[in-house]
């Protein structure tokens, strides 16, 4: 079992279920369950069928080299995503998700159709199948990306800890979900997004270089440098955009103030 | 062009980060492939590192200091 991995993918399976669920729960509540859950469902079979052809493809037939490079750059490109967002909504320049938000918005859409039935209604289906699917494919490209790299320390174990942490954290976020049967607002999403994208970042650049041939000192150990590494620099960053933030609501305040007081001296005979 | 653009949206979705992780790809194959570049070898690690943090840095910049 890849620890790492498997932890990597279960965090960012959790975000991405969390936000599945609230579509799932919408289209539960004002449509029917049984639409929902049949969607959601065929949607993460699908899913299984691309981590499982689409994983074991890119393993057996793209050289190791080669794959760690691709999958390297990949990597780093979803976590510098990943991260640019978290840190933007730490930062406050950015709004937090808010789940609660979506689904009631989502609530009054579907509501306005007016249908409510015990039948499958092919509308709900497809809309929890295509939320379910569309969040979860974010999910599956890091489950083969994630696992398909560390295959050579031990077969397909890389995919397959990756795809036990992703389908640890869809039975736990389903299980809350269905438990509470409200969008689960208490899962700190920006936090687990942070994380997420930490990781991405890191492995993807560890990998990348890795790809050029590159021996990092240390070897497996520097992962944790970079994370370390990456971690500072952002804490930084988080600093310093909330200064700008401060800044420039003072500068509007200003603004406003002088806008305000120059109308009342030319409303002044 | 609807699929090129919805790939780009799935894994990056912002041109900075695309573009410096592209250039920064373009400055290690160079160091790799030309031999007079060779003595950088050793330094892939670190130019790596400091190229994801200008990216990072780039395109937050633009988020923050555009939105004036």
């Amino acid at each position: 079992m890849q620890w790492a991995i498997a932890t990597a993918a279960f965090l960012a399976s959790a975000v991405e279920f969390v936000e599945a669920l609230t579509i799932v729960l919408v289209v539960g509540v004002t449509i029917n369950w049984r639409s929902s859950l049949v969607g959601a469902f065929a949607a993460a079979v699908t899913l299984a069928i691309i981590v499982g052809t689409l994983g074991v493809a890119l393993v057996q037939y793209v050289p190791i080299v080669i794959l760690r490079l691709v999958v390297g750059i990949i990597l780093v490109l979803f976590g510098l995503k990943w991260l640019k967002k978290a840190i933007l909504r730490y930062s406050g320049l950015k709004a937090l998700h808010d789940e609660e938000a979506i689904f009631e918005e989502k609530m009054a859409e579907l509501r306005t159709r007016g249908e409510t039935t015990s039948q499958l209604e092919p509308f709900g289906v497809a809309l929890s199948y295509k939320s379910v699917l569309l969040e979860g494919l974010e999910v599956a490209f890091i489950v083969i990306t994630f696992g398909s790299n560390v295959t050579t320390t031990g077969g397909l174990s890389g995919i397959a800890s990756a795809a036990i942490g992703a389908t640890i954290a869809g039975i736990l976020v389903i299980g809350a979900g269905a438990l509470v049967r409200a969008p689960l607002k208490r899962v700190p999403e920006n936090t687990l997004k942070f994380v997420v994208g930490i990781m991405l970042t890191s492995f993807g650049t560890f990998w990348a270089a890795e790809g050029f041939g590159y021996n990092w000192p240390l070897a497996d150990v520097f992962i944790l440098i970079l994370i370390a590494l990456y971690l500072l620099a952002s804490f930084i960053l988080v600093t310093w955009l909330k200064q700008v933030k401060e800044r420039q609501v003072a500068m509007a305040s200003t603004d406003r103030e002088t806008m305000v007081t120059a109308e009342q001296e030319g409303v002044r005979p | 062009m609807r699929v090129i653009n919805a790939i780009y949206q799935f894994i990056v979705g912002d041109m900075i980060i695309l573009v410096g992780i592209i250039l920064a790809l373009i400055i290690l194959l160079l160091i790799e492939y030309v031999p007079f570049l060779a003595p950088l070898r050793v330094a892939t690690g670190a130019i790596l590192i400091v190229a994801v943090l200008a990216v990072l840095v780039a395109t937050l910049s633009r988020e923050a200091l555009g939105k004036r």
